[in-house]
């Protein structure tokens, strides 16, 4: 079999792409699933070859933000071909169906293919007032969830809020927003891709990951591929080295903002964010946030939105009080209150001391017997 | 008044009446385990405050090339050494509970018995100005043993939080690693850090009142509380003794 008579190669004409640049792509893609400079050779051979999977996408409580990070409007790409090998049936933004016809069209897939179908889920699910704040053809967001990822062959939640809940689920939470792990537990193969947005490179390595070996990567402890979010943004920034010398942002605009000193001081949530943004960037490798003067806001993190405003401070507040309250302000006065209160203590055990000893009938008996023991000892010694 | 010496290993010898009332007795209370270990993790507390308190919040910032200056990492670096001295102190200090002598074990934390239940709130009554007399226990008096149950929970959890956000860091391959799983226990990263830096804040308010207490306590009752802490011994009354239990003592326990 020659090379073009392959459909994917034909793909790769017809668009424009060189070979050159697909191999390119398929190092890149070794290289974002940290595997050896080897293993492109097999990506490239298994996903020539491989089948089409049949993706339908959900669209729940979001902003769309990841399906346009699916869409990248720009020039066509290896990638956007290896991503045009799902065969979408079902994605409410970009199929051409509407209505009826587009929930027949998932219906048909759930039904002819029960567990032969990749569903990605974007957007919280609501789960408050029986689901009726987010519902489609006349069901619910829950009802669907439960019966598109229950019948998957894997479910791939997209984004912050269809895996954590996102900014739907920020306090209070009045829709009652979950994301999938928590509003369809269960879920056969969940794969998490947080972030808001999530980054479409880690989608692309995750499809190249599942075309070229035909499994799911390895996870962490809340689902996400170790590819993708085993390392924390601090640790691969590169502006660490300013972090331990002791060089930080104090002010937007000051001289260490405009040298690239590290933004911790100014509420960066690196330390504590898992994601792989300092080396894939973002908008094809163009930047990223730290990178343009920015702090990490956390968005890839469970309960992004609460624990990680505000975004300029190094923690949250105390709850209780106020929003503008800090640890530190909260922790010293509790500690100077502890201070005082037994300082206060300590004057009053004092004082009960001295009040015992000068008052109490024992003391003033005993107070007395010494008195007239001196006063016959006088005596005494008088001749 | 007259002190006396009292070694306290369980004597087998029928009870004696080892002292007078009024009389002060000189009582071996804490072993060298418990001092090596208060003393410890009173200063890895002192240190991981410190150098914790800088990576929350840096305040000493230095100018010039990057590569010429390691101030946060000497601080995390210290941090980290402080941070081994403390979780061997504390792990060695509980291990303690279950070796040592009757005033170190864990049933001096976790009122149990009767008797230190009554304690417990006769303590509180007496610090309430309610008693005028503290009651007489020769080791922890049971309130303070209770709260120290919980300074013991506070150090776990700070332990926990730490070596959760360690593995954070911990490089590949690193044992450390396995600590991971406690991450979400946390919460998240940040909540871990959250959770971390409240922790130091109720140790060091306590701080302010265990030295302030003991001090004070050496003042009001004049029974060496702060020497004891070095020296291992305390000086008891008589009553307090006898309302402890100590009618085993033999007389070769006793110097005069």
């Amino acid at each position: 079999m020659s090379e073009s008579d392959n459909w994917f190669m034909q793909e790769l004409e017809a668009r424009g792409v060189s070979r050159r640049e697909f191999v390119g792509f398929c190092s890149a893609m070794a290289a974002v699933l940290a595997l050896p400079r080897t293993a492109a050779e097999t990506i490239a051979a298994e996903v020539q070859v491989a089948e089409k999977p049949v993706l339908v996408w959900l669209e729940f409580q979001d902003c769309a933000g990841n399906s346009e990070s699916f869409l990248r409007a720009s020039r066509p790409t290896a990638a956007d071909i290896v991503l045009d090998t799902l065969s979408v049936d079902y994605h409410e933004t970009i199929m051409a169906a509407a209505g009826h016809q587009a929930e027949e069209a998932l219906a048909a897939t759930v039904k002819e293919r029960p567990g032969g179908y990749i569903a990605v889920v974007e957007g919280s699910i609501p789960t408050g007032e029986n689901g009726a704040y987010c519902t489609i053809g006349g069901r619910s967001a829950l009802q669907i969830a439960r019966e598109v990822c229950g019948n998957a062959a894997a479910t791939v939640a997209i984004g912050t809020c269809a895996t954590f809940g996102g900014l739907p689920a920020a306090a209070p939470n009045p829709t009652g927003a979950l994301g999938v792990a928590d509003a369809v537990p269960g879920v056969k193969n969940l794969i998490n891709l947080s972030a808001c947005p999530a980054n479409v490179e880690n989608l692309t390595a995750l499809v190249v990951y599942y075309l070229t070996f035909k499994r799911w990567p390895p996870l962490d402890a809340w689902r996400r591929p170790l590819f993708a979010y085993g390392k924390s943004i601090h640790d691969n920034c590169e502006r660490r080295a300013h972090f331990d010398a002791g060089q930080y942002v104090e002010a937007w605009g000051d001289e260490a903002h405009r040298t690239g000193y590290c933004l911790f001081k100014k509420g960066c949530k690196g330390p504590v964010t898992f994601q792989n943004c300092p080396n894939v960037r973002w908008n094809e490798g163009t930047n990223w946030p730290i990178g343009c003067g920015h702090p990490c806001i956390g968005c890839a993190e469970p309960d992004f939105w609460d624990k990680m405003t505000p975004f300029y401070a190094h923690l949250q507040g105390v709850p209780g009080f106020g929003v503008a309250s800090s640890v530190d302000k909260v922790g010293f006065w509790a500690t100077v209150g502890v201070g005082a209160a037994f300082a206060a203590h300590g004057f009053m055990s004092l004082g009960r001391r001295w009040w015992y000893s000068e008052h109490h009938p024992a003391a003033r008996e005993r107070a007395e017997e010494a008195q007239r023991r001196a006063d016959d000892e006088q005596k005494g010694g008088q001749p | 008044m007259s002190t006396t010496a009292i070694t306290h290993e369980p004597v087998t010898q029928p009870p004696l009446a080892v002292c007078r009332p009024g009389e002060l007795v000189r009582v071996y209370v804490w072993q060298w385990p418990v001092r090596l270990t208060h003393w410890c993790t009173a200063y890895a507390i002192l240190f991981l405050a410190m150098t914790g308190f800088y990576m929350g919040n840096p305040f000493i910032t230095v100018s010039g090339s990057a590569g010429q200056h390691f101030v946060m990492g000497w601080a995390k670096t210290l941090h980290f050494y402080a941070a081994i001295v403390f979780a061997l102190s504390v792990i060695t200090r509980v291990l303690w509970m279950f070796m040592g002598n009757r005033y170190s074990t864990w049933d001096k934390f976790i009122p149990v018995a009767r008797k230190r239940q009554t304690g417990l709130w006769n303590s509180l009554r007496y610090y309430l100005f309610q008693l005028r007399q503290p009651p007489g226990f020769v080791g922890h008096n049971p309130l303070a043993g209770f709260t120290y149950l919980f300074v013991f929970l506070i150090f776990f959890v700070m332990i926990a939080t730490g070596l959760a956000l360690y593995s954070v860091s911990a490089p590949v391959g690193s044992p450390f690693r396995v600590f991971s799983f406690l991450l979400p226990l946390a919460g998240g990263a940040q909540s871990a850090r959250w959770i971390h830096h409240v922790g130091m804040w109720m140790i060091l308010a306590f701080a302010v009142h265990h030295v302030y207490s003991a001090v004070l306590m050496s003042q009001v009752e004049a029974r060496g509380t702060v020497e004891s802490m070095a020296s291992g011994y305390k000086f008891v009354p008589c009553e307090d003794l006898v309302y402890s239990g100590y009618r085993f003592l033999d007389r070769r326990d006793v110097e005069r």
